[in-house]
């Protein structure tokens, strides 16, 4: 019976979080910033191995861009150390222009790849770049709204 | 911004996970008050007494040197104090899904070829990345850590350590112009010393002076660090005195890297942006490769084959043995899949890395609120009765994936934990929420059983923690108590890593006749029910729902997936049997084990009958038997049949090399045995190597068509043909 009143918001299906996948850094060559190309076992039925090692991948080489020593963070020191480091607060650093990048390009990757199978990336920096964290969601199908929205359709009727 | 912030330092206080407030301390200001006030009081009067007379009798570029330089050292000085210098938020919660006490305190790592320690930290719940340490006085992790520093009543690290050697640099060079010119002036002045100007000068020469020797010393102390490519911590603890240092790139890379790197960036107090992706089912799934569709045939063929007729008769047969013994248990809870979550924690993957460092456990409080684990195992046993037959299919391609597993139908089975083994090590409880409710007691069952499996290099086994622990990996299998989100995760491995699963995985019986079914028997479930509730004291969210001893069905016992049917009607001796059986593919035995046996009460080992339950029961102890502790009176059992393990030692704190010792002994024990159990429980989970030999000679894990003779003694098949009977 309530299944046919439900409107089209009570009839989308939810998905609530299950569980969370840890890519982990690879220390193998160091401090720099690397994520394990491992592909973890848990998504295993959830996403094609080559999808992820390819964010993981584009992550990689984007951390690398960033943390590359060379002309540009040279003057950008230079030019700190010149104006006292007042520039700081008008200039954006080199890393946290590729760390912009890098939210915008893993908000991509969740819209177009990961969110349809339902995954979510987070950005590894709100972790403090110790690990790539995918949240795993499940269907929660529309049972579990179905007592919520009988009641609504219930109540609104009743009005 | 720390330094004079009361609050954390790097003041982090946007993050839901930065550290609570501190209480001020007047004293922590002290230093850099003073070095403030020195450095630029000295400079100030400087200024004010002497560059006058310099600027006309030099010239004029000599004030406006030194007060570039000063000015310089001030920029730096302030970036070093109010920066913050790589702190790491605190972990959130879903980072930590293990257990304090089953974790290993260290994981290694290995940078260039060389190991390194990751530590685990207790404040920030997280293995510190190489590098990074926490300081007490800030109460942070911070990265690249390299000293706290009172004058700047900050910690230096990796985003400010750059500040922090340039104003050591600039202040050499400030305090040496200061006593230089200072000096130049007096000597000009030496008729005139009594003049206020000529005082103030030499007052400020002296201060110089006085300053120069220590901040000239910790400069050189640096700049030779810098070289070398250490941290201050890294010195004075002595980490690389004698070997090779993995952080170092060479003299001139180390230098421009500290002097030219882009500024690193912060963690804490970082804009986040709303997350605009919406998740909406349906969700699409990989397809699935050729042998994944095999598996997946051949483990549903299986499956049903298992549902409709060998498991059920076997039930049938239970239950009326247990009619027998018993008023009629509750119904069984349809547990046979659930047993294997696993638990991808970050400590797990961190572990299939590296290899074991085992010996010391977290001793961390369960980070879990209660509420998240309570609601998972509240309603799983329902949501697990009614999904147990639902959810392999996801898990069954899983499970399927591993190669291991295919054609294991124990591993369809979530009964079978003996297979219980293979489920039991994937132990990759996954934490989940909601969805994670039915898995949070099939993770706890799970993890009982993969507990067994997994820990092969465990460091830490509870019985609590083997039960609840699903990890994937070997230590994570202990730490895992969380809702195990998918019964039969545990079967996808993490596992080429895990050897103990691997040999378990071998030996389980291919026909799909592992099935604890027949083993339940109700007559002795309150019994082990309550041993099992005494068990596992530390995880009260985890166990104690299920573990009650009211028999409900749902209840799980500590000590599995496959609890499902365990828990209230199984006997001890069912339950001594499943668990040797369980272990017995395991290579791991860790401590957990023991003391879950020590729910269970095996019989003695002098009694004929049950040869092979001794063994399962594993026991560095001798098998005399003992009263078991925890095995109240209600247990219908006739015998008191319980051996306590002789060794009863607290979860936490085994040490591998004790459940080696345990292995140890109980081999020989259980050596002539026919049947062999073997499976010793080791302590600390001993490496699946050496539970191999004894693993393989005889898989229990049968399964049994037990009947009861009159004395109560039932009688189990096993794989292979052996048969045990077990005194009810």
């Amino acid at each position: 019976m309530a299944t046919e009143f439900h409107n089209l918001q009570e009839l989308r299906h939810s998905a609530s979080l299950v569980t969370k996948v840890f890519v982990q850094r690879d220390y193998s060559e160091g401090t720099i910033c690397r994520f394990q190309a491992k592909f973890p076992s848990e998504l295993d039925n959830r996403i094609e191995r080559t999808l992820l090692e390819e964010t993981v991948k584009t992550l990689n080489s984007y951390y690398v861009e960033a943390e590359k020593i060379g002309g540009q963070s040279y003057l950008e020191g230079c030019l700190a150390c010149a104006t006292a480091y007042i520039v700081f607060l008008c200039m954006e650093t080199r890393y946290e222009k590729v760390l912009k990048k890098i939210t915008g390009y893993i908000q991509e990757q969740n819209e177009k790849i990961y969110a349809p199978r339902g995954l979510l990336l987070t950005d590894p920096v709100e972790r403090g770049m110790r690990v790539l964290e995918i949240s795993v969601f499940e269907d929660r199908g529309s049972g579990s709204s179905s007592p919520s929205s009988s009641l609504s359709s219930a109540g609104s009727s009743a009005r | 911004m720390p330094g004079f912030s009361g609050g954390g330092v790097g003041g982090g206080v946007g993050v839901p996970a930065s550290a609570p407030p501190r209480p001020f301390r007047p004293s922590r200001y002290v230093p850099v008050s003073a070095a403030t006030t020195f450095l630029v009081g000295s400079t100030t009067l400087f200024f004010c007494f002497t560059c006058p007379w310099l600027s006309e009798y030099l010239s004029s570029v000599i004030p406006i040197y030194i007060a570039v330089i000063f000015l310089f050292t001030l920029a730096n000085f302030c970036m070093a104090t109010f920066m913050d210098p790589g702190v790491f938020p605190r972990a959130e919660e879903d980072e930590d899904k293990e257990d304090d006490f089953r974790a290993p305190l260290y994981k290694t790592v290995e940078i260039k070829g060389i190991q390194v320690r990751m530590k685990w930290c207790s404040t920030c719940r997280f293995y510190r990345p190489p590098r990074c340490s926490h300081c007490s006085v800030c109460d942070n992790c911070v990265e690249d850590f390299d000293h706290h520093c009172p004058w700047v009543n900050n910690c230096i690290g990796r985003r400010n350590y750059r500040y922090f050697f340039l104003f050591l640099i600039s202040l050499t060079t400030h305090i040496i112009n200061v006593f230089g010119f200072g000096l130049v002036y007096v000597l000009h002045h030496r008729q005139q010393l009594d003049t206020p100007h000529a005082a103030v000068t030499m007052a400020v020469m002296c201060v110089a002076g006085l300053f120069f020797v220590p901040v000239a010393g910790l400069t050189g102390f640096h700049m030779v660090l810098v070289a070398r490519g250490r941290t201050t911590n890294e010195q004075v603890t002595g980490k690389f005195r004698g070997g090779v240092n993995p952080f170092t790139n060479g003299c001139s890379k180390n230098i421009s890297h500290v002097l030219c790197s882009s500024q690193a960036p912060r963690y804490m107090g970082r804009w986040r942006s709303p997350q605009a992706v919406d998740v909406q089912p349906p969700f699409l799934r990989p397809s699935l490769t050729e042998a994944q569709l095999e598996a997946k045939v051949l483990d549903n063929g299986i499956q049903n084959d298992r549902h409709s007729t060998r498991s059920k008769s076997s039930l049938d047969q239970m239950e009326s043995q247990s009619a027998d013994a018993e008023p009629p248990p509750p119904p069984k809870p349809e547990l046979r899949y659930h047993g294997l979550p696993r638990a991808d924690t970050e400590e797990s993957s961190l572990l299939t890395d590296a290899p074991p460092t085992p010996s010391m456990y977290k001793y961390r409080p369960a980070f879990n609120s209660p509420g998240r684990n309570h609601t998972a195992l509240t309603h799983p046993n329902k949501m697990i009765r009614g999904e147990s037959l639902d959810s392999p299919s996801p898990t069954i391609l899983q499970s399927s994936r591993q190669p291991s597993y295919r054609s294991e139908p124990s591993s369809l089975d979530g009964t079978t934990v003996v297979g219980g083994g293979v489920g039991g090590r994937r132990g990759g409880v996954e934490r989940g929420e909601g969805p994670g409710g039915p898995s949070g007691t099939a993770g706890v069952m799970s993890g009982g059983m993969s507990g067994y499996s997994l820990t092969g290099r465990s460091y830490t086994s509870y019985p609590s923690s083997l039960v609840l622990s699903t990890g994937g990996s070997r230590s994570s299998s202990l730490r895992s108590a969380h809702t195990a989100h998918n019964p039969l995760a545990t079967l996808q491995s993490e596992g080429t890593t895990d050897t103990s699963y691997k040999s378990l995985a071998n030996q389980t019986p291919r026909n799909g006749s592992l099935s604890y079914d027949s083993l339940l028997t109700p007559s002795e479930s309150p019994e082990f029910e309550s041993a099992a509730h005494e068990l596992s004291p530390q995880k009260p969210r985890a166990l104690f729902p299920s573990a009650t001893i009211t028999g409900q069905p749902e209840v799980v016992s500590p000590s599995s997936p496959l609890q499902g049917y365990t828990s209230p009607f199984l006997s001890a001796q069912i339950a001594q049997q499943r668990e040797g059986q369980l272990l017995q593919g395991s290579a791991t035995f860790s401590s957990p084990h023991r003391a879950y046996l020590r729910a269970v009460s095996p019989p003695p080992p002098s009694s004929s009958g049950l040869p092979e339950t001794q063994h399962l029961l594993q026991h560095n102890q001798d098998s005399s038997s003992r009263a078991p502790r925890n095995l109240s009176s209600s247990s219908s059992s006739p015998g008191a049949r319980s051996l306590e393990p002789p060794v009863s030692p607290p979860p936490r704190g085994l040490s591998l090399g004790k459940s080696q010792t345990y292995i140890g002994e109980a081999g020989p024990q259980h050596k002539p045995r026919p049947t062999g159990g073997g499976i010793v429980l080791g302590g600390g989970g001993a490496g699946g190597g050496q539970q191999a030999p004894q693993s393989t000679s005889r898989p229990v894990l049968a399964n049994h068509t037990t009947s009861k003779p009159g004395g109560g003694v039932k009688k189990v098949t096993g794989v292979g043909g052996t048969t045990y009977e077990i005194s009810v």
